[in-house]
């Protein structure tokens, strides 16, 4: 009987050994918890603060690293040792890039951050797309108290107002330090060529879907040699929809709930939880058929879906596609004669213009301060001097101009408008430190110097439309507690994302009627109801 | 498992004490012991951790300090309101890749062994074998190359031959059959291995006899080849009983990857979680799923055990 016993045992052993294998990073986790409570003292001053032990401030980034051993790779550390020896004069540390590439970028940035083994100092986050707040939730990243920011981060203290700390707060505790003074607009929209836009008949450029359709359909009949007028990889179903929602109607969606923009409110009446997938259904059904006619046009591959070899940004670089969705910051690049933009040297009439979702109905929302931010991991072991290297890199000139542009004379220069530009030996594929370091939690208006290459002409015209129709991101302080509805909120955005690939590109089977309908049936069963319910109770509690 | 048994039978001399056992089964202990701290420390050192299956976790107070919420976890699942078809097509798939799988690596193992030319045994042994070396990640990468509407090269052919493309990406009907072929074109020479050295095992003798008596190939095989096999046939099919309600996700992600058009037909229990948790990261509920899985999975082992027993009690694996 014993022996029975135990062979029980040792097989369901076997069975459940696999699954908790699979979670195995899980329990060796909770071991290390370095530098929990930071160890700040309220008494401590700049002057007194120990910095007599060298130490290295590991400074973790979304981006793929420079392939070992290449040039690149050797640019980049010749930029790193120029300012490791600054930041070893005045705070004794050096900062080493941990890199999250972007393959599966979202689960490996939150697996390192579980770690917590202190592999990480310097955390680059945001509320909208890197989970921010869930992180923080989860214990990942570690409470900044005003003591500590003004001991250690004394610079990026006194530059953030109050108000915007105040949107950087869980339960009363600091947890981000916000790239709040720098312009960039990161709405998005359909970028196209303006100068085939004009041969299509439409003199003023896109300004609507119709427009729009008209363009990418004459592009289709017109442009024969283009690869695909847009080879989509089937990704960006959610930004089509929101971005014909935007377009038709003046919601705006409340970030960070998850990946789909499913809940928000309107500009007329901003705390009321509205959802328009379940409430503008005619919108959608219009939308449906027109994504069907783009597709039957065979605007994107047949199978996009399954498309993962593209990479339409680059195609659109060198004029091998017509089209790329995504938003303005992307625009100012590619609507710009530089040297990776070669569309621009091989025919001298090439224009790109961005046809913003919104346009049409006059919705624009500025972007959230915690679109790009700096936490520290609550893994880490010098939580203080990782906010000492913080407030140099974002603050300190030479820090500054290092980390984002690299070497002066090297990697960048002024000309002789004080604007920057390359050196005539620069290398767009290697000595591009900004696009190496992805230095987005903390630029500073204070300090950028303007890009030379940027078509600043364009670019200008539309921010001071931007800033004309703009209004705040009125949810900034909203962090929801969705414990409750965790559960519910995953499975109408599975419901919603797996209806709205079909949608977004046209290859659903059945009438437009019938496939809005039933994505709005499942939801319902998925229990978009009873979150709307509590997302508003939480939006009363805060707002009312 | 011919190993435990000779270890095992070790100790029915009586007279000699424990340590002495021990001792005289030094070489063959040795040679268990990488398997033995392999499955201690993965599969034995791990278990305490399922109780993250049931706690909100959080980072910095690790699983046993995390707070308890019972099943909250297991809630996700059974709200999805997709359990029952997710299970079913995890098990039918399942079914069909141990049915086919098992019958096609005999058949193949069979046919191996019948082969006389060992040039050409050993260069087809190799190349069915190969296919187990590719990544899941190229098989998708693969089939898409292969069936894809607008480039594929199926479709190119069916141009040349002036016959309608065909859209399989588009078309959830077919994908049990693609799937279950594909998983079969990788696994098939890898399993037949088994089964060949099992064959090979076989005392040569009896074939011989065989032989000797008259029995033609045929009878060879009916008689003496797929019976010597039962208990090798039975423990692999155990084995792969424990495993019905997880899925191949490599396969399935690789293949059929983002595409919702296909998921009636191809979705099962690992991509649904994964792309359903994705979105907020959740040990707990990952957990939760594992652990239901685990839970099925060591039912139905019993109950596949209880059933072989009850027909030939030498077969079962306790």
């Amino acid at each position: 009987m014993k022996k029975k016993l135990l062979a029980a045992l040792l097989s369901a052993s076997m069975v459940i050994g696999t699954a908790a294998c699979g979670s195995s990073g899980t329990s060796a986790t909770p071991a290390a918890n370095g530098g929990d409570d930071g160890g700040a003292t309220a008494t401590e001053t700049a002057a007194e603060i120990d910095t007599s032990e060298h130490v290295v401030i590991n400074y973790m980034t979304t981006g793929d690293p420079p392939e070992a051993g290449t040039e690149k790779e050797a640019n980049l550390n010749a930029m790193l040792d120029e300012l490791n020896k600054i930041l070893t004069e005045k705070v004794n540390a050096e900062i080493q890039i941990y890199y999250i590439p972007w393959t599966d970028y979202l689960s490996n940035y939150n697996l390192t951050l579980a770690r917590m083994d202190g592999s990480v100092d310097l955390v680059g986050t945001a509320s909208d797309w890197l989970d921010a707040w869930p992180n923080a939730k989860n214990g990942a990243f570690l409470e900044l108290s005003e003591d500590m920011l003004k001991t250690y981060a004394p610079k990026t203290w006194e530059s953030v107002p109050a108000d915007h700390w105040d949107l950087c707060k869980y339960n009363g505790e600091i947890y981000l330090m916000p790239e709040d003074n720098f312009a960039q607009w990161t709405n998005h929209g359909w970028i196209y060529r303006l100068d085939w836009a004009k041969e299509a008949g439409l003199s003023d450029g896109v300004h609507s879907w119709e427009d729009m359709t008209k363009y990418v359909l004459w592009v289709k009949e017109n442009k024969k040699d283009l690869k695909y007028v847009w080879d989509s990889d089937g990704t960006q179903y959610s930004q089509m929809s929101n971005g014909w929602i935007a377009s038709h109607t003046d919601f705006v969606a409340v970030d960070g709930i998850c990946s789909g923009a499913l809940w928000g409110g309107k500009k007329s009446d901003l705390y009321t939880v509205t959802t328009p997938v379940m409430t503008e259904t005619d919108s959608l059904v219009e939308y449906a058929k027109l994504m069907k006619q783009w597709a039957e046009a065979g605007v994107w591959p047949t199978d996009v879906l399954n498309n993962t070899s593209g990479s339409n940004r680059d195609e659109f670089r060198v004029g091998d596609v017509a089209v790329e969705q995504h938003h303005t910051q992307t625009w100012t690049d590619l609507c710009s004669a530089t040297p990776a933009n070669k569309i621009f040297q091989d025919d001298p009439n090439a224009e790109v213009g961005i046809f913003y979702f919104g346009e049409e109905s006059k919705n624009v929302v500025a972007l959230s301060i915690t679109h790009g931010a700096m936490a520290i991991s609550a893994g880490s072991a010098n939580p203080e001097r990782a906010l000492m290297v913080y407030d140099l890199i974002r603050n300190d000139k030479d820090c500054y101009m290092l980390f984002n542009y690299g070497i002066e004379g090297v990697s960048w220069e002024l000309d002789e408008n004080g604007l920057r530009k390359t050196p005539d030996s620069y290398d767009p594929d290697t000595q591009n430190i900004n696009g190496m370091t992805n230095y987005w939690w903390g630029r500073n208006d204070d300090l950028e110097v303007k890009d030379a290459t940027r078509n600043w002409e364009a670019i200008d015209k539309l921010y001071a439309e931007y800033d004309k129709l703009k209004i705040d991101y009125p949810y900034g302080q909203f962090v929801p507690e969705v414990d409750s509805i965790q559960s519910k909120i995953d499975n109408c955005n599975e419901v919603y994302t797996n209806y709205m690939k079909q949608i977004s590109y046209g290859i659903y089977n059945g009438s437009a009627e019938d496939i809005v309908a039933q994505m709005q049936a499942d939801l319902k069963t998925a229990g978009i109801d009873d979150v709307t319910a509590e997302l508003q109770k939480q939006f009363d509690e805060l707002y009312k | 498992m011919g190993k435990s048994k000779t270890a095992s039978s070790g100790t029915g001399v009586r007279k000699r004490g424990f340590l002495e056992t021990i001792w005289r089964y030094r070489v063959l202990e040795l040679m268990c012991l990488p398997a033995v701290i392999f499955f201690f420390l993965f599969h034995y050192m791990p278990m305490p951790g399922i109780y993250v299956a049931f706690v909100k976790y959080n980072y910095r107070k690790g699983i046993f300090g995390s707070k308890f919420i019972g099943l909250d976890n297991f809630k996700f699942l059974a709200e999805s309101g997709k359990l029952f078809g997710l299970t079913k097509n995890t098990i039918l798939y399942n079914l069909a890749f141990i049915i086919l799988g098992n019958f096609l690596a005999i058949l193949v193992a069979i046919l191996l062994n019948e082969m006389q030319h060992k040039m050409f045994k050993k260069v087809s042994q190799t190349l069915m074998f190969l296919p187990y070396f590719i990544s899941q990640v190229l098989v998708g990468l693969l089939v898409y190359s292969l069936l894809n509407f607008d480039t594929g090269f199926v479709n190119e052919i069916l141009i040349a031959l002036g016959k309608p493309k065909w859209q399989p990406y588009s078309d959830p009907s077919v994908w049990p059959v693609l799937i279950v072929l594909i998983h079969l074109w990788q696994q098939t020479g890898y399993n037949s291995v088994v089964y060949f050295a099992a064959i090979c095992g076989i005392d040569a003798e009896i074939i011989e006899a065989a032989k000797v008596d008259g029995a033609n190939a045929f009878q060879r095989i009916r008689y003496i080849i797929l019976p010597s096999l039962r208990p090798t046939i039975v423990i692999l099919l155990l084995f792969a009983l424990g495993g019905i309600v997880r899925g191949n996700f490599g396969l399935f992600w690789n293949v059929i990857g983002s595409n919702s058009v296909l998921y009636p037909t191809t979705d099962i229990i690992e991509t649904f979680v994964y792309r359903a948790t994705m979105s907020d990261f959740n040990f707990s509920t990952a957990s939760a799923v594992g652990f239901y899985q685990s839970l099925v999975g060591f039912v139905i082992v019993m109950l596949a055990n209880l059933a072989v027993k009850k027909i030939d009690p030498d077969y079962s694996l306790f």
